[in-house]
């Protein structure tokens, strides 16, 4: 019953020369980090090969427009994929960092200038990021030969000689070793503001009021999103006339995602408040659904790594089955089934690609809800002391994480269906699919219900387990630790 | 939940005890909590540390019992067992007439939540809850709303602590003294048999610590709460209807009320002579 697991954070001066890989936090960030270069390697194999595949189709092979649209579609995922990559591997770390403040506060205490100390997170940033690219370029080539293997079996015009050394895996490798080693830099800003006088009382994170007053970044953020709304629209229009119209839409969204995720501060937490008035009125709901909005800066990027992930999945779900209407609504006779068993392959591997996004936003998530459990030991010994029963702790977590999740999945699906759409309307709104065949123009948003249905799913299962580890953590909390003399 | 290693132990002692004694209870010796042949040991073999030794105590009810000591003489320790947060190796301890001893956890949380209020020396509030949801939390916890009897006490409490106007206040907009008042109005909502406070006194400023020890004295006097506090503080003490000495894991000394310099005299002797 008094099983306390005591966290020992081991530091640089007091472990061996590598002993805070073992920090609690660098591990996943590690994951992450190999996670994401496997993302983008796998993501850029698997569109040079769908490229490939659609060279080979007997339909599609001689349409100049198409193998254009396949070129373009290659560098659009993958600055998808190195996006992601750098935003989830960018947030992991900043969290490592606000969860690391007592014992950079301690070495301040102790004598540590506060420069070599950020120093030290940005040495610690690089070998993260190329420990993780490193792995996940090995993992994501082995990936990638395993489903190229499994593709020769399925597909009739298997792309022979197709090459897995495509020179642009190199990006999401080089970028995400990069990315991670910046993200700990720009994280690390927050080492210059810790005082050592915080290692002696609680470490206070900062407040909504203080966040909220970077009034600069929520300008920045709107004039993204307002920026990029009018790129969506625009591209739209354009697409009406000529594919091209998917570039200025591509930016559009870029931008508009950016200012998304860079306010997210802004945006998340009315989100947040909302989905926790679904919760009910009794204290552990009302305790679960305060939380999230305590820290509301560590909750919105919690909840954005799965929106991106959301979003992402229910765009290219979305872009595919409304981009297979826009085809349809060219002819009035049916078109053969082989036309669209490249789209279908596409959407299949587009879905294995739900699981490893998913699975950087669980790590992520985890990472996230378990720090967040054990900068609060004692304010759950104080809870269990006056009375929160372990089962009031368990329920507590697991709707901390619900919260996060729902308010991410809802609005990833929301923004992936507008993003989705924007994109298969502004690329194939001037495109016939068969030169005798007349534009679609406009058409309203498909939206696929099984795609939809299994990210709902996997979203509850990622609930269950990214409340898994925190749960165990905040259930082995004993109430003395309440009484806690630091 | 209740398959706690050493409960069924446990649970053997208090079944042998009460075989065909008919016991005295903790309520008919007019105390709101006592402790029994009270033993805890951390460690084994070589490195055993005891931190109590055979230690039978009880809190008198309505009174304001002051638990002094210095580090190490197992105070906390014992504080821990009494209000249910820590289990002994040997012994039993009562809150009221319920033997705590063989309790597994959701009982001994839920007699925590109903029966015994807590007042530490900082970090007692919840930061995500404003004033008033600290002090109800007990009664949340539970799922229920305070009855009309409680809710009058609630709001007598409110009125004597002066938190009127600091209702809707989160913890960090409140002073330290603030604070504790909001601790001390939660630990007394409920009416509990016992009130636990651990060097309430710790984190404020004298004056703001002397209006704390004031209210708590007074919710003794006016109230009859029952009140334990554990400190090292001669002034804090001195507040108390009784004081209990520790020492090395004993009752060292048991003295009436007493001013703080005769508890400084004390206590220095007993640090020269250990």
């Amino acid at each position: 019953m008094t099983a306390v697991a005591t966290v020992v954070p081991e530091t640089a001066a007091t472990g061996p020369r590598l002993g805070w890989l073992r920090d609690r936090g660098m591990g996943a960030s590690i994951l992450v980090a190999a996670l994401s270069a496997a993302f983008g390697v796998i993501l850029v194999e698997v569109t040079a090969y769908i490229g490939a595949v659609l060279q080979a189709d007997p339909f599609i092979g001689d349409s100049g427009t198409l193998a254009f649209i396949v070129a373009l579609l290659s560098v659009l995922l993958t600055a998808v994929a190195m996006y992601v990559a750098a935003i989830v591997t960018a947030n992991t770390f900043a969290t490592i960092i606000a969860g690391r403040t007592r014992q950079i506060a301690l070495m301040r205490l102790i004598g540590a200038t506060a420069r070599s100390q950020r120093a030290q997170v940005g040495r610690q940033g690089f070998i993260v990021g190329v420990l993780g690219a490193g792995i996940g370029l090995l993992a994501g080539l082995v990936l990638a030969a395993v489903g190229v293997q499994i593709g020769a079996q399925f597909l009739d015009n298997d792309p022979s000689g197709f090459s897995l050394a495509q020179p642009f895996i190199a990006l999401p490798v080089v970028g995400v070793a990069l990315t991670t080693w910046a993200a700990a830099w720009a994280g690390s800003r927050r080492v210059l503001s810790v005082t050592p006088l915080q290692a002696l009382g609680g470490s206070v994170e900062r407040t909504h009021d203080e966040v909220s007053g970077k009034a600069g970044r929520h300008i920045g953020s709107w004039i993204l999103v307002i920026t990029g709304a009018v790129l969506l629209a625009a591209g739209v229009v354009i697409g009406l006339v000529s594919p091209l119209g998917v570039v200025v839409a591509f930016l559009g969204g870029i931008l508009s995602f950016t200012g998304l995720v860079l306010g997210a501060v802004m945006f998340m937490p009315p989100v947040l408040r909302l989905v926790g008035r679904l919760f009910g009125t009794s204290a552990t709901a009302r305790l679960a659904a305060e939380n999230a909005l305590r820290y509301p800066e560590r909750s919105s990027r919690m909840a954005i790594g799965v929106v991106m992930g959301v979003t992402l999945v229910t765009m290219f779900a979305v872009a595919l089955e409304s981009a297979k209407r826009l085809m349809m609504s060219q002819v009035t006779g049916e078109i053969p089934e082989e036309f669209f068993a490249p789209f279908d392959a596409f959407a299949s591997i587009m879905m294995v690609l739900v699981a490893v996004s998913a699975v950087i936003a669980a790590v992520g998530l985890v990472n996230l809800l378990t720090i967040g459990v054990v900068q609060r030991r004692r304010e759950l010994g104080l809870l269990r002391s006056i009375g929160l029963s372990n089962a009031q702790v368990r329920t507590m977590v697991l709707l901390e994480a619900t919260h996060i999740t729902v308010t991410a999945t809802l609005t990833g699906l929301v923004l992936g269906v507008v993003y989705g759409w924007i994109a298969a309307q502004s690329l194939l709104g001037s495109v016939p699919t068969l030169p005798e065949f007349t534009p679609a123009g406009l058409v309203a948003p498909q939206i696929p219900w099984i795609p939809v249905v299994i990210i709902v799913v996997a979203t509850a299962v990622l609930t269950l387990v990214a409340a898994a580890t925190p749960t165990r953590l905040a259930t082995r909390v004993a109430p003395v630790e309440a009484l806690a003399a630091d | 939940m209740y398959a706690d290693a050493s409960s069924g132990r446990r649970a053997g002692t208090v079944a042998e005890n009460s075989v065909g004694v008919m016991e005295i209870t903790t309520t008919d010796l007019g105390l709101a909590a006592r402790v029994q042949h009270l033993k805890k040991t951390y460690g084994s073999g070589e490195g055993t540390v005891r931190a109590l030794d055979d230690v039978s105590v009880g809190i008198r009810r309505g009174q304001f019992t002051a638990i002094m000591g210095p580090s190490g003489s197992g105070k906390s320790t014992l504080m821990h067992i009494m209000a249910g947060l820590d289990s002994p190796s040997e012994g039993r301890a009562w809150i009221g007439d319920t033997d705590i001893t063989g309790l597994g956890d959701l009982e001994l949380t839920i007699l925590r939540r109903r029966r015994v209020g807590f007042i530490f020396q900082a970090f007692n509030l919840v930061p995500t809850l404003d004033a008033l949801g600290n002090i109800m939390l007990p009664f949340e916890l539970d799922g229920r709303r305070p009855s009309a009897i409680e809710r009058a006490r609630i709001d007598g409490l409110i009125d004597s602590l002066g938190l009127g106007s600091r209702l809707n206040h989160r913890p960090h907009q409140l002073s330290g003294g603030q604070q504790q008042r909001v601790a001390i109005a939660r630990a007394l909502a409920t009416a509990p048999d016992l009130v636990f406070a651990d060097e309430p006194t710790g984190n404020l400023d004298s004056k703001t610590g002397r209006e704390v020890l004031q209210l708590l004295a007074s919710a003794s006097r006016e109230h009859g709460q029952s009140i334990a506090m554990v400190t090292h503080d001669a002034i804090a003490a001195s507040h108390a209807d009784r004081v209990l000495y520790l020492g090395d894991g004993r009752i060292v000394a048991d003295h009436p009320r007493q001013t703080a310099e005769e508890i400084s005299a004390y206590m220095l002797a007993a640090e020269v002579a250990a």
